[in-house]
């Protein structure tokens, strides 16, 4: 399991769930029903501040667990092939001011090499 | 569609819930709720204000606990299995509400009430189920709720997969049928921990397998997300253990998500746990139902099940009363009449009967005859048991409480109006306060107890919140900051909200060096501080516990505890959950009996004249009383010498000399550096003038300008002005500025002839945003007669004065303690001074009013083994330059390390001929009969030994003792002393060399060890380099001319910041230099110079100008100060060098409170 923090975009549900993701370049989307659950965050190291009235996201963040499969190509040669184009398992963290996500940790033995 | 959340901690758990039940009704009902639960931890802390809440956001109330329950397997007194929720059931005539009172009682009935009892808040399961059935119909009237935090729920985590089946199957069989339920929380933690989805699922089966019903709950501990760091505190506050600490363990909450989640999201919860458990819409549905119908019978009606605003009073029997009380009442009173005002005839009983008929009436309509029945049962009881005892506020205005001997104020006399103290248009049981000896107070509970019943009586308990300092010690703890950092910056926080901690940042100058701190937060340390900020503003206010109120006792009927739920107080007896704002819509009787220091001194004061002189003619002499008819002495004296107080004449001139002299230190309520200020300007001359005085000494007269033009017209500087000659009649006592309530009432309806009731509801609204209008309104439509220029001035003054004028029959009633007091230190200053010492009532640390007995050229007669008692005793002096005169001396008690025990055996076993002597019959520790030689207790002992040894010599004989061996209590006893008289072998014996200790020596260890500098004033060895610094003693002062600058130095008496005109902080600094108080005054401007010496230091060198301000009044406007043991920095004239330090008394010393009133 590695450790990550970058950028992904996420395209969700009416009701919030997501349902495809682009990161790195890449098109992805869902291949299993997500798990969703609030951890805590060491908030009074990582914050400088803490006032009355700041809102949600401080004590905790929202994860989201997602098992997603590349999306299949068009005009672009996938990363690897077909055969061994398995589902990855991301955990995906939903910052809660901005609704911006990044992308927390990758599970599963295999990873981009971008990575 | 709508959810109700049934499972709630409020505000009111302390160091638990977050939000306050106002904030969670307002959010519940926004969000479509129609009922609420407020199940706080461990009581029913916010239930009363839930109510009021849920009432007024127009929802319905639903109440419940939050209990620990004993482990049936563990050791039963201290081992808890887990928490359970239990709601009351409504609408079934309060048996639900009965049930779940007497349930927290049973909780609470094995704790100790006192800090650190190890015995928790719980109840057995047994007791449980005992309680939830009601006792007549057999059937539930509570509902048990089985949630995360249940032994259940609690071993779901744990290895033992059929354990929580097993726990499940236990309270099955322990509880009445129907009267459990499944409790589903899931607050989406990471899957499998607690509260996390897989756990519901888990209870869920659970149920299901056992047709039990499960409801949904979220564990509500905030209103928002933005509460669950302050819960993260407050969990920290209360396991006493920082964040990075609790986080490791880990037991911190798994995450933010116990806030009240809106319907749609707690929908969303349930279907996400029951499509998680493989179960369908129908179930879902189910969940949400059986929620919902656990809601409906939970819903209380808080007239029917809660008894809200229905007063209740003990029974006709328990007062021995077996006529209807009304008819009692209007005996007792005819009864009154001929006692309290013997041969009244004429107009005057036309008036009075006239006024006693009205009162009468009012009682009668409101049926509150029953009420006035208890209170003179009690006010009668305290009197018989001889304890002093006085009616306090607005029960000053009612002629029927004087004539039942409730209260000691004749309200014709003072022209009080009874529709201040209850109207026919308030329908709340009014407040009566009974004043009496503080030392005597706790027995005063005891006897109501025994004569009421312990059934019908419980004490008060009061909400004690997070202020500045609590918050910032908690604040810093949870960060895991060093305590005594924190504690430095404690100790700069005075009195000021901490929620406005960043602000004041800014404008303290006390604060400044810590504002620069946060300010630069270029590395971690400084970034902590901020947080700091930010975690105290979090907690302010919060509530940290309850405790005993200082006065509030509850009077009820037999079912009171059915009404309340009661726990022990650290006195031992009973204490209500409820504070004094649930008394009135709990319909409870409270009856204010307030402990008085100033009574307790007064009566010690009484009973040391009597004891010191033979009969009245002593008496008389002693106090240069008048002659009275006979020419024996007036008749308030009994032949035996005691003083009856309460009939001493209100007009004793030398008692207003002594007041206007403005040296009152000791006296009740006058003897503060304002107060002294504004005797001292306003120079009362009979007893109206001390109830106008003391109305002027508040602070809404203070911050508003009142006393300046009340003394200008007083002493004829300006003509006095009248708004219209109509009103002159009500203004004309104090000079045409409105001052009491009474005159705002009679303004009113004078002006609009609203009547009296009328206009005590409109002085209600006064100062009211929402209600003020139309007062307004109604006084402008109705006061047409008069010019409109009238109608505009009168209104004005009303609008500025009446929300915070003051009560005049409170005025009254603090008036006749204040000359009592006074009236003592007049007449019999050294046994009023001893009573002082002894009960140490006032605002200044008790080595003030030693010095005050020093400046009266009282002796201080020094501590010794023979002579002292375990009081103050005043003591007439056998021999010396004051022979003859009466001292007082000095006390055994409250000598530092001297146990209770030790002192009982030491007096028990007086005289002592010998050191062995003590040792043998007091037992007395080593190091306390060090301290006892150290304080010279041992010289006359020493002198009589004919020993050529001093003091010195003395204490290191008993200090090398000490040392020689480890054994604690001294008995071992050098042989053949025993019991001998011989004399003092051993003190003859003591081999001389030392030098005499010096007078500093000597008055340092009785600071270190009494607080209290008795064989010379602390200032004296000072006064070499105050001389060289030119320094004015406060006796010079004034003499000097107003605005000479002077210097003056002293140690702190006392640290005011009273609100001030204009909203600017002043503060006040009294400080005394041995000839007497200095009061200071810096303002914004000196107060920036001054910095942190503002607050934290003991003996101050102050530069400022005089500021005259009566004949016999001074004080000083500082405008630098410095720390007097901070040689270096003193100003001394020209380029002269410090010089080197001599020793001072305060050296070494740190006990700081007991020294200068200011704590740190």
């Amino acid at each position: 399991m590695g450790m990550f923090s970058e950028s992904v975009d996420v395209d969700c549900t009416t009701a919030g769930q997501p349902l495809r993701l682009r990161w790195a370049g890449r098109d992805y989307s869902l291949c299993a029903d997500p798990v969703r659950w609030y951890e805590r965050r060491q908030w009074w190291v990582e914050e400088s501040r803490a006032p009355l009235g700041r809102g949600p996201g401080l004590v905790d963040h929202e994860i989201w667990r997602v098992q997603v499969r590349e999306d299949t190509p068009t005009g672009r040669k996938p990363a690897l092939q077909p055969e061994v184009q398995e589902s990855l398992t991301l955990d995906l963290v939903r910052h809660a001011a901005s609704g911006r996500w990044r992308l927390l940790r990758i599970h599963d033995a295999l990873r981009p090499q971008s990575a | 569609m709508t959810f109700t959340h049934l499972h709630v901690s409020t505000a009111f758990s302390a160091h638990y819930g977050v939000s306050w039940p106002d904030e969670l009704a307002q959010a519940a009902v926004s969000e479509g709720a129609t009922a609420l639960a407020c199940t706080d931890r461990d009581g029913l802390y916010g239930t009363v204000k839930h109510l009021k809440a849920c009432m007024s956001a127009g929802i319905e109330p639903i109440v419940g606990v939050d209990l620990a329950v004993f482990d049936d397997d563990g050791d039963h007194r201290t081992q808890v299995s887990g928490r359970v929720v239990v709601l009351a059931h409504g609408h079934n005539n309060g048996a639900g509400y009965r049930a779940l009172c007497r349930l927290v009682s049973d909780a609470h009935a094995r704790t100790s009430g006192k800090a650190g009892g190890t015995i928790p808040v719980a109840v057995t399961r047994a007791e449980l189920a005992s309680r939830v059935l009601d006792p007549t119909t057999l059937k539930p009237v509570l509902t048990v709720l089985l949630g995360p935090d249940s032994d259940v729920g609690r071993a779901m985590g744990g290895r033992r997969y059929l354990r929580p089946r097993t726990l499940f199957k236990r309270w099955i069989d322990a509880m009445p049928p129907r009267s459990l339920v499944a409790e589903v929380v899931s607050q989406l933690s990471v899957p499998g921990q607690p509260m996390s989805t897989a756990q519901a699922v888990r209870m869920l089966r659970l149920a299901e397998e056992h047709n039990i019903p499960a409801i949904l709950s979220n564990a509500v501990r905030y209103c928002l997300e933005d509460g669950a760091a302050t819960a993260d505190v407050l969990d920290s506050a209360r396991t006493l253990k920082s964040l990075p600490e609790l986080s490791a363990e880990p037991v911190l909450a798994p995450n933010g998500q116990a806030w009240l989640k809106p319907p749609a999201l707690m929908r969303e919860l349930a279907k996400e746990i029951i499509s998680a458990a493989g179960y369908g819409t129908a179930d879902l549905k189910q969940i949400l139902a059986q929620t919902e119908a656990l809601a409906d019978r939970c819903r209380m009606d808080p007239v029917t099940d809660m008894g809200w605003k229905q007063p209740v009073v003990p029974e006709a029997s328990v007062l021995r009363i077996d006529q209807e009380p009304f008819l009692e009442l209007r005996q007792r009173c005819e009864a009154g009449i001929g006692r309290r005002f013997p041969g009244i005839s004429g107009k005057a009983e036309v008036q009075m009967r006239q006024r006693l008929g009205h009162e009468l009436k009012i009682i009668g309509d409101l049926g509150f005859s029953s009420y006035f029945l208890t209170v003179a049962e009690v006010s009668r009881m305290i009197l018989d048991m001889g304890v002093r005892a006085a009616a306090r506020g607005s029960g000053a205005s009612s002629l029927v409480n004087y004539l039942i001997d409730i209260s000691q104020v004749n309200p014709l006399q003072h022209d009080l109006i009874f529709e201040r103290f209850l109207s026919g248009d308030r329908a709340t049981l009014p407040d009566i306060d009974i004043d009496v000896e503080s030392a005597e107070r706790h027995n005063v509970y005891r006897r109501i107890f025994d004569r009421f019943g312990p059934e019908r009586v419980t004490l008060m308990s009061m909400q004690n919140g997070y202020r500045a300092r609590g918050a910032v010690r908690d604040a810093g703890m949870a960060l895991g900051m060093d305590t005594d950092d924190v504690g430095q910056i404690a100790k700069q926080l005075w009195r000021f909200s901490a929620r406005n901690f960043r602000e004041a940042l800014v404008e303290k100058p006390e604060l400044r060096e810590f504002a620069g701190r946060v300010e630069q937060r270029y590395y971690s340390e400084n970034q902590q501080l901020d947080m700091l900020v930010d975690l105290t503003e979090r907690l302010d206010r919060l509530p940290r516990h309850i405790s005993m109120h200082p006065c509030g006792v509850i009077l009820g009927d037999a079912t009171l505890l059915d009404r309340t739920p009661v726990q022990p107080s650290g006195l031992g007896l009973p204490m209500s959950q409820f504070d004094k704002h649930d008394m009135d819509p709990m319909g409870m009787l409270k009856l204010d009996v307030l402990g008085v220091r100033m009574q307790s001194a007064m009566a010690f004061a009484l009973r040391e004249v009597i004891r010191i002189h033979p009969g009245k003619a002593e008496v008389v002499a002693a106090g240069r009383h008048p002659a009275g008819p006979d020419g024996r002495g007036p008749d308030y004296i009994a032949p035996d010498g005691s003083i009856d107080l309460n009939a001493v004449p209100l007009d004793d001139e030398p008692t207003f000399e002594l007041i206007r002299s403005t040296h009152t230190l000791g006296c009740f309520q006058i003897e503060s550096p304002g107060q002294r200020e504004l005797i001292g300007k306003m120079a009362p001359r009979d007893f109206n003038d001390l109830i106008i005085d003391i109305s002027l000494f508040r602070p809404g007269p203070m911050k508003s300008d009142m006393v300046r033009p009340f003394l200008e017209y007083r002493h004829g500087f300006a003509p006095e002005v009248y708004p219209h000659p109509d009103l002159k009649s009500v203004l004309e006592e104090t000079h045409g500025v409105t001052v009491f309530h009474e005159q705002i009432l009679k303004t009113f309806n004078i002006m609009t002839d609203c009547g009296l009731a009328r206009a005590d509801e409109f002085r209600r609204a006064l100062g009211n945003e929402t209600e003020e209008w139309k007062v307004e309104k109604f006084f402008r439509e109705n006061a047409k007669e008069y010019p409109q220029e009238v109608v505009d001035k009168v209104w004005g003054t009303l609008k500025a004065f009446g929300s915070f004028g003051f009560c005049k029959a409170h005025g009254a009633a603090f008036a006749v303690p204040t000359y009592q007091s006074a009236w003592l230190k007049t007449h019999h200053p050294e046994a009023f001074l001893a009573g002082l010492w002894e009960h140490d009532p006032g605002m200044y640390p008790k080595r003030l009013l030693v010095a005050e007995a020093r400046r009266l050229g009282i002796p201080i007669l020094p501590l010794d083994i023979n002579r002292s008692q375990s009081e103050y005793r005043v003591e007439r002096v056998e021999d010396g330059p004051d022979r003859g005169k009466l001292g007082i001396r000095l006390s055994l008690n409250g000598i530092f390390g001297l146990s209770g025990a030790e002192l009982k055996r030491l007096v028990a076993g007086q005289p002592y001929d010998s050191l062995a002597d003590l040792r043998a019959r007091a037992r007395i520790t080593k190091p306390s009969i060090r301290r006892l030689a150290q304080l010279g207790a041992f010289d006359s002992l020493h002198r009589g030994s004919g020993g050529a040894a001093n003091r010195a010599d003395l204490i290191q004989h008993l200090q090398n003792l000490q040392n020689a061996t480890s054994s604690r209590k001294g008995t071992e006893v050098v042989e053949g002393q025993l019991s001998l008289p011989l004399g003092d072998v051993e003190l003859r014996n003591i081999k001389p060399g030392l030098p005499e200790p010096t007078l500093v020596d000597s008055v340092r260890a009785e600071l270190d060890l009494m607080a209290v500098d008795a064989s010379g004033h602390l200032m004296e060895s000072h006064r070499p380099l105050l001389d060289r610094l030119g320094v004015t003693t406060a006796d010079k002062l004034l003499t000097l001319r107003n605005g000479t600058e002077v210097l003056v130095a002293g140690v702190r008496v006392a640290t005011q910041t009273p609100p001030m005109r204009g909203g600017r902080r002043v503060v006040f600094i009294s400080i005394d230099d041995g000839t007497g108080c200095v009061d200071s005054v810096f303002f914004h401007e000196a107060q920036e110079q001054a910095g942190p010496l503002l607050f934290g230091t003991r003996l101050l060198l102050i530069r400022g100008t005089t500021r005259r301000t009566g004949p016999r009044g001074i004080s000083l406007s500082a405008s630098m100060a410095w720390d007097l043991s901070q040689l270096e920095t003193l100003p001394f004239p020209g380029s002269e060098p410090a010089g080197p330090d001599v020793p001072h008394p305060l050296d070494g010393i740190s006990r700081n409170l007991a020294i200068t009133g200011l704590g740190g």
